[in-house]
Formats: structure tokens, sequence, C-alpha cells
């Protein structure tokens, strides 16, 4: 890569390019991760297609809650530094309950509490385990998000704004065109904190019965009663989605480092 | 590949060289470590604090027996037996079928009671094997039930709880179809539900006993021994009343 191409600012194409290549990377990952595990002996190797399955639905858990995450994050970051009071109000309420309350709590809320107070106003919804661990890791995210992204905001110099505004740009574009694209940059290297905390925070799905990675190690470390084998693997497959994901993201977070320069 | 595989055997190696408490040991101390769940009406449940059922009474009467004070220890269940090879406790009473894959990781008493893997779903739901295709079945994690139910051909979804009681809970309200579980479990649920759920045929027959370490063959002795005791002279038959209205004890 020459250093013209890297001053470039994060395309479109470039990103299509980095989600191509990190999709790439974890299916390549789980086609080693089934060959590996296959070969090992008892109790791991028979039941290697457990685990993999288990990580799959890590990985899916982590992305979907993730992305949607994100979105919160922004949303409720940027109302936290607004000056109005009333659009304030909702966002710290929503970060002073998710952040004080336990994320085994809160998923257990969304799953067994959610649906008999969503019937007891007449919204008659059946949540499955997947989604009910989805909004739960999502919301959970997007307040630890929502600070990060404050914080990215309140570090842009207020000169930045005053000059926006005094060029004629409204609030709304001052945010979006100026301030916003400086902000996420500095918030790369915390939210990509926040992505791998997430990863690892999904093995709580395990307690609504969701067969995900942590799940499927409980399921063979019960049948064989070998803890040993079992938990290594269960900590090795984790820690080798982190280190798929940390790669990528450190790309991600050198690139829009030089583009910022 | 290979380094990594001595390594987990290693690993395995240290994790159960620990010594279990012989009989002399657990004599000479006057008290015995007894581990169960506290989460399996009406066998083993907390009640609060305070540990009741069928098999909390049964094993203090084993143990009054064999003149020694007891410790109770609950742990989830598929930590039990894990637990047991760790040398946290010395044996385990928590409705354990005796099974092939059980019995490579730990030695069984003879047993303390019979019973089966019985069906309970809401009334209008699968009451039998065949009509459990295409359905979703609740069980809970590391039991006899899990692999019974994946036995079973046809079955769309086996979901797999932390507890008995959270798999219960999915069945109630709606989640699966039908749950797995022990028959008396089962004839008490539909007892407390009045009319909400109903109980299917067996699925398949079990013994239950009590674990100790494998090769602790000393405690093994002496448990059989006061079980056999508590057999002939009535002290099962009047704690088993008290629990089921019936002797439950395998004939």
């Amino acid at each position: 890569m020459t250093r013209a191409a890297r001053s470039q600012p994060l395309g479109g194409r470039t990103l299509v390019l980095w989600i191509a290549g990190a999709a790439l990377a974890f299916l390549a990952l789980f086609y080693a991760i089934t060959l590996v595990l296959r070969q090992m002996p008892d109790p791991i190797g028979p039941r290697a297609d457990l685990f993999v399955e288990g990580a799959r639905i890590t990985l899916q858990l982590t992305v979907v809650s993730g992305l949607i995450g994100l979105i919160i994050g922004v949303i409720a970051g940027i109302q936290k530094t607004s000056s109005v009071w009333l659009v304030r109000a909702p966002a710290s309420a929503f970060i002073w309950l998710i952040r004080g309350t336990p994320l085994l709590i809160q998923i257990l809320f969304v799953y067994n509490a959610l649906p008999p107070i969503l019937k007891s106003i007449g919204l008659n919804v059946q949540l499955n385990e997947f989604w009910s661990a989805v909004i739960a890791l999502a919301l959970n995210v997007g307040a630890y998000n929502a600070e990060v992204i404050r914080a990215g905001i309140l570090a842009i110099p207020r000169g930045q704004t005053e000059a926006a505004r005094s060029l004629g740009l409204s609030g709304g574009q001052t945010m979006r065109t100026v301030v916003l694209p400086q902000a996420l940059r500095i918030v790369v290297p915390p939210l990509v904190n926040n992505l791998v905390a997430l990863l690892k925070d999904s093995s709580l799905a395990s307690a609504i019965a969701l067969l995900e990675l942590s799940l499927a190690g409980q399921r063979v470390s019960s049948e064989s009663f070998m803890p040993v084998p079992v938990l290594t693997t269960v900590g090795a497959v984790y820690l080798a989605l982190t280190t798929v994901m940390t790669l990528f993201t450190d790309q991600l977070e050198r690139r829009v480092k030089i583009a910022s320069r | 590949m290979k380094k990594v595989m001595l390594t987990i055997a290693a690993l395995s190696l240290l994790a159960t060289s620990a010594q279990a408490r012989t009989w002399a040991d657990i004599k000479k101390a006057g008290t015995i470590k007894i581990a169960t769940e506290g989460a399996f009406p009406p066998f083993n449940l907390l009640k609060g604090k305070e540990l009741t059922g069928f098999e909390v009474d049964l094993a203090n009467a084993l143990a009054k027996q064999m003149g020694l004070k007891v410790v109770w220890v609950t742990q989830p269940f598929d930590n039990l037996l894990i637990g047991l090879q760790q040398d946290r406790y010395d044996f385990v009473i928590a409705s354990h079928g005796i099974t092939p894959e059980r019995l490579k990781a730990v030695d069984f008493s003879s047993p303390h009671y019979c019973t089966g893997g019985a069906i309970v779903t809401r009334p209008g739901g699968p009451m039998t094997a065949a009509a459990l295709n295409s359905k979703s079945v609740a069980v809970q994690v590391g039991t006899t039930y899990l692999e019974n139910v994946r036995k079973v051909p046809g079955v769309k979804d086996v979901k797999t709880f932390p507890k008995d009681t959270d798999a219960q809970a999915a069945l109630m309200s709606g989640r699966v179809d039908a749950w797995v579980g022990d028959k008396f479990t089962g004839l008490d649920l539909v007892k407390a539900q009045k009319g909400k759920v109903v109980q299917g045929e067996l699925l398949f027959k079990e013994r239950i006993g009590m674990a100790v370490k494998k090769g602790n063959s000393t405690l093994l002795k002496e448990l059989n021994g006061a079980l056999a005791k508590a057999i002939s002279n009535g002290t099962y038959a009047k704690i088993s009343q008290q629990y089921f209205g019936t002797d439950v004890r395998c004939k």
C-alpha cells in the first residue's frame, strides 16, 4: 500500500472491502477451528461441531447486537450533549438504568419478564432466546457506547462548532459534517474495546438456554465430567474469535488515525 | 498439536490427583460433606435457607445411622459430579440416573429410588414419544433427560436450561411444546399448576443412585450398608410415604 493511498480518508469502497475481508477471515477461522477440534481426543473431537456451532452463534450475537448497540450509542450519546434538558433526560435515565444493573439480570429480564409485561399492555410478542439476548446485549453495549461517544463529541474543541456556525451551517449540519466525523475517529479505540467486551459478555446468554459457545462447553463438560480440556478449548476459541476481531479493528484504527492527520 | 494434547492431558492429571476421604477419614472427622442441587422438588429443594426433600431427609437419616454430622453443599447440577472428582464433598445425592457415561466418571451406590423420565405438556400438547415429532422440548443441561430426548427421532429442537425450574418456566410461558423431566417432579408440577399442564407417557425408566468418587470403595460400602439398613428397619418407607404417599424403592 502506498503512502498516497493511506492518506485517503476511509471511503465507502474501502469499508466494503474491509467488511468482506473480515467476513472471509471469520469463515477461514471457523474452517480452521473445525479442522483442529476434530483432531482432538475425547471429549472434544467427537463434539467438535457443537463447539463450532456455539462459536458461530456467539459471533452472530456479537455482530448483530454490536451494530444495534452502535446506533443506540450514537443516538443516546448525541442526546446527552444536548443543551435541552428534555432531550438529555431520557438518555441519562437509560444510561443510569443500564450501567447500574448487571447484564445477567438484564438478559433474564428481557427473556422472562418482558413478554408478560408486553402482554399486559396488549402486545403479544414471543421473544426467542436469540433475540432476547440481542435486545439485552444491544441495550447494554449501547449505554456504554453512548458515554464513549459523548466523550468524543466533547473532545472536539468548541472553536470548531463556533466556526461552523459562523459560516452559516445549521446545528444539525455542524454535528453531521464537522463534529461527528472527528469525534468518531477519536472514539474508535474505546468502541472496539466495548465490542471485544461484548463478545465475551455474550457468554451470559447461556443462562437463557441459547446454545452459544459457553453453553456448548457446559453441555460437553456435564456429559464428560472433564472440565479441564473443555474449559481450555472454550477459552481458546473465544481467544481466537477476539484475536481475529482485533486484527481487523486495528486496521480500522490505523486508517482513521492517518486519515485525520 | 501433539504438545497441546500433552499439556491438556497433564492438566487433567493434575486436576484429579487429589485423594478422596476414605470411610476411616470421615469416621475420624465425625462429619460428612454431602452435595445436592437444591432445585429439584420434591427430592431436594431449598426453601429459603432450609434444604428439604426426600433425598435430603434420606441422606440425613443415613448419616445419623452412620453416627455422623452432616454438612450440606448445594451446587448447580452440572457441577455436582465435577466437584465430587475434586473432593469438594464426600458424596452426591441429587437424583443422578445411573448411566454408562456417568459410571466412567464416578461410582454409584445401590439405587435409592426408581423413577423415569416423563413428558409434561400443556393440555392438548404432545403426550407420547411419537407426538414429540417436530416439537420443541425443554430439558435441564447435563441430565439423562437430555440424552434420552436426543434419541427420540424427529424432535425439532432440544433446549437446555441451567435448572429444571427454568425448563418448566419455558413450558409454562409457551416457549416450548413439552418439558421432559423426572416422573415425580412432573406430578408435583401438575399438582401445583392445577390444570395448566398435564403429564404424558414415560419416555424411559431409570435407577437413581448416590455418587462417590471413583475408587472410594470404603465409603461406598458404608453407604450401601446404611441404605440397606434404612430399608429394612422402616426408616426409608416412612420418608417415602411422607413425600410420595407410596414406596418409591426399586422393585
